[in-house]
């Protein structure tokens, strides 16, 4: 019953990506090949990001809430918006609307960061006999993370693609960007000061 | 484009062979996830002559449960995990006399019984030791055809159980639908040991012989049996059975070779230490020992002392004999015992037993010297012969009940009477073993000694030819003696042992299948729901309908 486990978390983790794929109409535009582009672009701004985090960040030894670490860690962050960027804007994808353009390159995104984060340990850690609630927490996680990456994604667009903004929106839209691209930093904040 | 084809070859290559590689990793990585993990003693599993007694299989796979499961409930894949401290015996006893299906038994020890734990035998602890003692007694003696395990109490093990306890008491027992705790141990199954061998030592302190006297001297041989049998067969210290009767031997010989070593104060005896194996079978290893003496050595011993059990006891100690007590040799040891035991403070009682030689029993050690024409008693606190694997340094025979000061004072006892015999000072109050003296006993030695035993399992078949503990008696024992002799013999060979005695057991928490199908069939609603969902907001709800009507028939469109 175990491989059930790991079969049940594993539709929860990338089940929702399938469905979005084949239920909206990027499965009529065949743009599949927009979103393997976008993973590989993900797999790339991780690395980059691994490095930094690596080169930048100390480990502390206690669990202090440090200001400038956070600050750090937000700045990484925004490296995720740079390889955003450069999907959407620099890529050559095939004659597709930007409309769904940027649903494509969301989708491909959040797979991406779903297989990359969170297949290895459904992979070695579902499978056991011994039960926990992390799989399936893991697999909403991925799901909230496909409708942060979408929305990432549809904010992004706004800012480089289309030319023609009422200007109004425009510092709205920038904003909305800054806080979606920190939001893990946001969340664990949040976390933090709940749980004290 | 060939030329690219075959640089591209190698790369192509050794990307299969990482690919596969990762396929084979990913494939075997099991990691142990377990809630718990505990170390786990398996019951001994022995044949005496080809009837079977013991825990007969080893490998455990099947759903946790206390004793408070519901009555009528089927038990034949479960494993019942009781605590000694709520052990109702009779209740065991029914269980295994009716030979009930059970997949297995777990049975927790309190700390006392661990060498780890310090604290001191109290008036509870010694009815613990009671009950653990009673129970050693059932198991050993039934044929048991499921795995039976014994562990010690820890804190995780105690939430596990407490969690069992509260699972059984609202009903719901566990089985595979219903999720619970899962205890897993995977072991080969047991094979026989082959020739399980028994270790010999002894130890010989030559006396003074004086110039031109050509007969023999005269021969005193101390002899204790150092390994044990119990329960747990990796659990069986035997702290004071016979832990203690070793480590008085030992500091014997220490004090004797002090005294031997100048030639101004050796004795006109000749002192022989032995340390046998195979005790708790009849004391075959002291037969077989006894049998391989030549006849001279046999002639000029004048007596043998057997050391058992002097650990823990009181004010009293008792001498076993098999030779009727008219016999001078034996009047003259029990006089000499019992006078330095009045000075000390030690009752010291004679118990006479005499020998069946039809039966094969063999209760005490001095009867295998009598066996073999060689006047002998032992020493012990016992006042009654253990029957059959009674006493024989089993679980509960652990260091918490072992009192130094009673060893110490043993010692005192057998040096003193020992040596008051060799040096002609019988009935003199004489202490040559003073305790602020040179000679004194050192209780350091003492108790570092019985430290070590307490610490280390010893039943003979599961000790193997070469073992370091047994090399350690013997690298002591040639301290304080010369001519030490290491002897190897197979076991009598109506005694059959079968190996694994210890393993890891995990325990899991596992879910039950309704679980997993429930949740299946919650993710596989919340699919279809975010699928209508997305269809209906971004092609319309016309589309999502379109899906299901059957597609328009062709046939109509060519007309």
């Amino acid at each position: 019953m175990t491989v059930f486990h790991f079969f049940n978390c594993a539709i929860l983790t990338f089940g929702p990506h399938a469905v979005y794929y084949s239920a909206t109409p990027l499965s009529e535009y065949d743009t599949l090949g927009t979103s393997v582009k976008a993973a590989l672009v993900y797999l790339g701004t991780a690395l980059v990001k691994l490095v930094c985090l690596a080169t930048f960040l100390k480990v502390s030894e206690n669990e202090s809430f440090d200001p400038y670490q956070e600050l750090l860690k937000a700045l990484i962050g925004f490296i995720d918006v740079a390889g955003l960027y450069f999907a959407l804007t620099q890529l050559t994808h095939r004659n597709i609307s930007q409309n769904h353009k940027f649903q494509a390159v969301g989708l491909g995104w959040a797979f991406a960061d779903s297989v990359l984060h969170r297949l290895a340990p459904l992979w070695v850690g579902a499978r056991g006999l011994e039960f926990t609630w992390d799989y399936i927490l893991q697999g909403l996680e991925a799901n909230a993370n496909l409708v942060f990456s979408i929305s990432l994604a549809a904010l992004g667009s706004l800012m480089w693609l289309r030319k023609n903004k009422p200007k109004t929106l425009v510092p709205i839209i920038y904003a909305c960007a800054g806080i979606v691209a920190t939001m893990p930093s946001i969340t664990r904040c949040a976390f933090l000061s709940f749980c004290w | 484009m060939a030329a690219r084809d075959l640089g591209g070859r190698p790369v192509l290559e050794s990307v299969y062979s990482v690919i596969a590689l990762v396929f084979v990793l990913v494939a075997c990585a099991e990691l142990c996830d377990a809630a718990t993990v505990v170390d786990v003693y398996r019951l001994i599993q022995y044949d005496i002559a080809g009837a079977p007694f013991g825990s007969r299989l080893a490998g455990l796979n099947h759903h946790a449960s206390s004793l408070h499961f519901p009555p009528g409930a089927d038990l034949s894949r479960t494993v019942l995990v009781i605590p000694v401290r709520d052990l109702n015996l009779g209740y065991v006893k029914d269980y295994l006399s009716q030979r009930q299906p059970l997949g297995g038994l777990l049975f927790l020890l309190p700390q006392i019984f661990s060498f780890e734990s310090k604290e001191s035998s109290g008036n509870g602890e010694e009815l613990l030791k009671n009950i653990v003692m009673e129970l050693e007694q059932l198991l050993i003696h039934t044929n048991i055809p499921y795995p039976v395990y014994f562990a010690f109490e820890n804190d995780d093990i105690n939430t596990v159980l407490a969690d069992i306890k509260r699972n059984d008491e609202s009903g719901q027992p566990a089985t595979a639908t219903t999720g619970g705790y899962k205890l897993v141990v995977s072991t080969t199954e047991p094979k026989k040991v082959a020739s399980p061998v028994i270790s010999n030592l002894q130890g010989w302190l030559p006396g003074l012989k004086a110039d031109g006297d050509p007969n023999q001297l005269p021969t005193i041989a101390i002899v204790a049996s150092y390994d044990t049998f119990g329960a747990a067969p990796a659990l069986s210290m035997g702290s004071d059975s016979n832990g203690s009767g070793v480590v008085a031997l030992l500091e014997i010989a220490r004090l004797f070779s002090l005294l031997y070593s100048n030639p101004k104060t050796r004795g006109r005896y000749n002192l022989l230490f032995g340390l046998t194996s195979g005790g708790p079978y009849n004391y075959n290893g002291t037969h077989k020992w006894l049998r391989s003496f030549d006849q001279r050595l046999r002639e000029t011993i004048d007596y043998a002392i057997c050391l058992n059990s002097i650990g823990s006891w009181d004010n009293e100690l008792w001498i076993h004999v098999s030779k009727p007590p008219e016999n001078a040799y034996i009047k003259q040891t029990f006089e000499g015992l019992s006078n330095v035991g009045d000075e000390l403070g030690i009752k010291v009682g004679l118990k006479h037993k005499k020998i069946n030689i039809s039966n094969s029993r063999v209760a005490w050690e001095h009867e295998q010297f009598s066996r073999h024409r060689i006047t002998a008693a032992t020493l012990s606190e016992l006042s009654t012969a253990p029957g059959l694997f009674e006493n024989t340094g089993s679980l509960a025979d652990s260091r918490n009940f072992v009192n130094e000061a009673a060893v110490i004072k043993s010692v005192k006892l057998v040096a003193e009477s020992l040596a008051r015999h060799i040096y002609g000072h019988q009935g003199k109050n004489i202490q040559i073993f003073a305790d602020e003296g040179s000679l004194a006993v050192n209780p350091s030695y003492i108790r570092s000694w019985l430290d070590l035993l307490s610490q280390t399992p010893r039943v003979a078949p599961f000790l193997s030819k070469n073992d370091p503990f047994v090399m350690a008696l013997k690298k002591e024992l040639e301290e304080h003696t010369e001519e030490v002799i290491l002897q190897n013999e197979v076991l009598d060979g109506m005694f059959t042992f079968y190996d694994s005695t210890k393993a890891t057991l995990n325990i899991y928490q596992v879910a039950s299948v309704t679980f997993d199908l429930l949740l299946l069939l919650v993710l596989g609603s919340y699919l279809i729901v975010l699928f209508s969902f997305l269809i209906i907001t971004t092609r319309g709800l016309d589309d999502l309908i379109s899906l299901f009507r059957r597609p328009p028939s062709r046939k109509v469109k060519t007309a």
